[in-house]
């Protein structure tokens, strides 16, 4: 009787999977914890050259150091060195041979490779990403690149294909190769707003006000630059339009007082910024075209430094002096439920990450004369108030700023009243000096 | 009488009180002003040491617990000791040759009367299970073989009792994507510590083409509330797993998850 039953069972179970089989239209798959949660061991090639043209040599040059570059800054991938992958540069599908890049010492998972040519002053670039342990559907991706044939240009495919490959394996969420990065450098004698690329490359000024600028903040479609500067009338906060190349207007950050520390909130709608025009500086909010403005805090001691919760735009993290040593809080946008972060020391400079949960900030937990430790840069996590010291006995480090992959940080670095801009992992880990000349401070990762 | 006399000078004596008040008088405002001294100390030594410190609780009372978890970076590996090779370790190396057998030579003269040894006679192997040498999770099986599992083990494997599809084959890179992205999204330090370690809860959620997970739901729960409620929000935590493949075909895709504690 009981084996009947169990039969009866089974088979009942049976049937049922096979209706639910032939029922889903979608498919399935089952994964849990613990399963290759490693980075992606992924190996590029340098690509094939194609043609004789006597350019072609050069271009390839830039675009495999730049995609390795990439590839290698991404945080997601442990990248096969280039003295292990295998010596034939396959230049198409069918000249890869997969069982070369899946044995040692190379063990590649996945696998970059293309063909680069130039001619009749066009760069030609195919590019492909194979699974290298799938034999049978290696492809993950492929791409077309076809622009002017230079060194810039090789570059910028490199970092379009290296932002391709990383969207594709890293969860979704887009590169930063195309990114810049707005910084304070007074290389030229007066403090100006420069820009780069997010890898140190290709510096050079945007504002020529000979004045004193400071704090830059990009907006996020990359328009305009807001930053702090020393007019007749002591600092304003003032707009930069990148499209038209000069300063246009913004009425709510000259009136009166001290303006400083201008923030954007992620739809590019509104700006937060400090002023003392009402006496103490206190954090204001600003319509992006300057009007509509309202002061959002109304303490004892100075409240400067906003930076808004881009996921939510409905939250800003600032730094307020009440108790005396600058600390790190956070309230809704109309000023309401205030919350210390930090409970000791003296923290400034926050910045509030990409997705929302984790604030970046400059800290120097025991301050006082003789205290042992520095100014170092942190990283919290918002809900549970839990951190994690980044910098360790490196200089006096400051301004630290997310980049939108929510992976890199870049900060300033000050090692013997030099400063000087450096990117990092968010973990505290492949850290990267940018600039060499002069001094640079106060960078700001911009938003896409 | 004599004796009677000196008698009663040392009753006297003895009944005359001794002149103990200055004393006591003068002990007690020592040790208030000791103690008053030392409050002051104190009050004053505390004072100067704010001051210098930075404000109360400075370095002391803060917990040093890490955010590394909630850092969207996969997990620190150990470093590696071979300096001859690369900085990141590679995965394990590949297994060792077989060993070659011990050749019969054919032309060997049998001796006689040398009884031949009788050779072990080894029973047919069967098929032993081998470990999965890539850390892939089991996905994309045929029905047929994961529902042999699912009866004979009483489910235990866990709601891999079906498969249709194989998305798993083809887009392996993507399954692999979802753990990682996992991995970053679900934190351990969320269970309550009193969870048996193994312990595990099965989840099942909806991608659609964008890559947003939806209709997170427990197919099958741990015990532990906690173990479930912090899978289901480290889903709820993801925005996007990245778009599905294009060369995916469906509008959705169903995942089965399971956090192991």
């Amino acid at each position: 009787m009981k084996a009947i039953s169990r039969t009866l069972f089974s088979t009942l179970l049976i049937l049922a999977s096979l209706a639910a089989t032939t029922l889903r239209a979608q498919d399935w798959v089952h994964t849990g914890t613990n399963m290759g949660n490693d980075r992606i061991r992924l190996a590029a090639a340098d690509f094939k050259p194609v043609g004789a043209d006597p350019q072609t040599p050069t271009l390839k040059a830039a675009f495999d150091a730049t995609l390795y570059a990439d590839l290698a800054n991404a945080g997601i991938f442990d990248l096969v060195s280039k003295s292990m992958i295998p010596q034939a540069a396959p230049g198409a599908p069918q000249e890869i041979n997969l069982a070369q890049w899946t044995a040692a010492p190379s063990n590649a998972a996945m696998v970059a490779f293309g063909a680069l040519s130039a001619a009749n002053g066009r760069l030609v670039v195919y590019g492909w990403l194979f699974d290298a342990h799938n034999t049978a559907n290696p492809q993950v991706l492929s791409k077309q690149y076809n622009e002017d044939a230079s060194q810039d240009m090789a570059r910028t495919v490199a970092h379009r294909f290296a932002d391709e490959i990383i969207l594709r394996l890293g969860g979704g969420i887009n590169g930063i190769a195309e990114t810049k990065i707005y910084f304070v450098s007074s290389r030229t004698g007066s403090k100006e707003i420069w820009e780069m690329d997010y890898d140190g490359q290709n510096q050079h000024a945007v504002t020529h006000l000979g004045s004193i600028s400071l704090s830059p903040r990009v907006s996020p479609d990359n328009s305009r630059i807001a930053f702090a500067s020393l007019g007749r009338d002591g600092w304003a906060v003032r707009m930069y339009s990148l499209e038209l190349g000069r300063i246009v207007s913004f009425p709510a950050g000259t009136a009166g007082g001290s303006n400083q520390s201008p923030a954007w909130s992620s739809d590019g709608t509104k700006i937060a910024f400090s002023s003392s025009r009402s006496g103490d500086p206190e954090i204001w909010v600003a319509d992006s075209n300057g009007g509509n403005l309202r002061r959002i805090t109304s303490f004892k001691g100075p409240d400067v430094s906003p930076t808004w919760n881009p996921r939510s735009n409905a939250q800003l993290a600032w730094v307020s002096g009440r108790t005396g040593l600058p600390q790190i809080y956070t309230m809704d946008q109309d000023g309401a439920n205030v919350q210390r972060m930090t409970d000791g020391g003296y923290a400034i400079s926050p910045s509030w990450a990409p997705n929302g949960q984790l604030l970046t900030f400059s800290w120097n937990r025991k301050y006082g004369p003789g205290a042992p430790g520095g100014q170092d840069i942190y990283v919290m996590d918002i809900a549970s108030k839990r951190w994690l010291q980044l910098t360790h006995e490196a200089g006096s480090n400051d301004f630290p700023s997310w980049a939108p992959d929510n992976r890199h940080i870049v900060f300033e670095r000050a090692i013997g009243g030099r400063s000087q801009i450096w990117t990092m992992l968010s973990d505290g880990t492949e850290q990267h000096q940018l600039t060499q000349t002069g001094s640079n401070f106060m960078p700001n990762w911009s938003w896409k | 009488m004599n004796g009677v006399l000196e008698g009663g000078e040392h009753l006297e004596r003895e009944l005359v009180p001794e002149p103990v008040a200055k004393p006591a008088v003068g002990s007690l405002l020592l040790h208030a002003g000791l103690a008053g001294g030392l409050v002051l100390y104190g009050i004053i030594g505390g004072f100067i040491h704010h001051n210098f410190w930075g404000s109360p609780g400075a370095g002391s009372a803060i917990q040093v617990s890490l955010v590394s978890s909630a850092l969207p970076l996969p997990a620190d590996r150990p470093p590696n000791e071979n300096v001859l090779s690369t900085d990141t370790p590679s995965n394990a190396p590949a297994p060792p040759t077989p060993k070659a057998k011990q050749a019969i030579d054919e032309t060997a003269i049998p001796i006689l009367g040398k009884q031949k040894k009788q050779q072990a006679q080894t029973a047919p192997k069967t098929p032993q299970h081998q470990p999965v040498q890539d850390n892939r999770a089991q996905y994309g099986e045929q029905a047929g073989s994961s529902m042999a599992r699912a009866t004979s083990q009483n489910g235990s494997v866990g709601p891999t009792s079906v498969s249709d599809g194989d998305f798993g084959n083809r887009f392996g890179w993507y399954v692999d994507g979802i753990n990682r992205k996992m991995a970053t999204s679900w934190y351990k330090p969320e269970v309550d510590p009193h969870t048996p370690r193994g312990a595990r809860v099965f989840l099942i959620f909806t991608i659609n083409r964008g890559g947003a997970p939806s209709d997170v739901r427990i197919d099958r729960s741990s015990g532990s509330p906690t173990l479930d409620r912090s899978c289901q929000r480290g889903v709820q935590r993801v925005d996007s797993f990245g778009n599905l493949p294009p060369l995916y075909t469906q509008s959705t895709l169903k995942v089965s998850y399971y956090c192991e504690y």
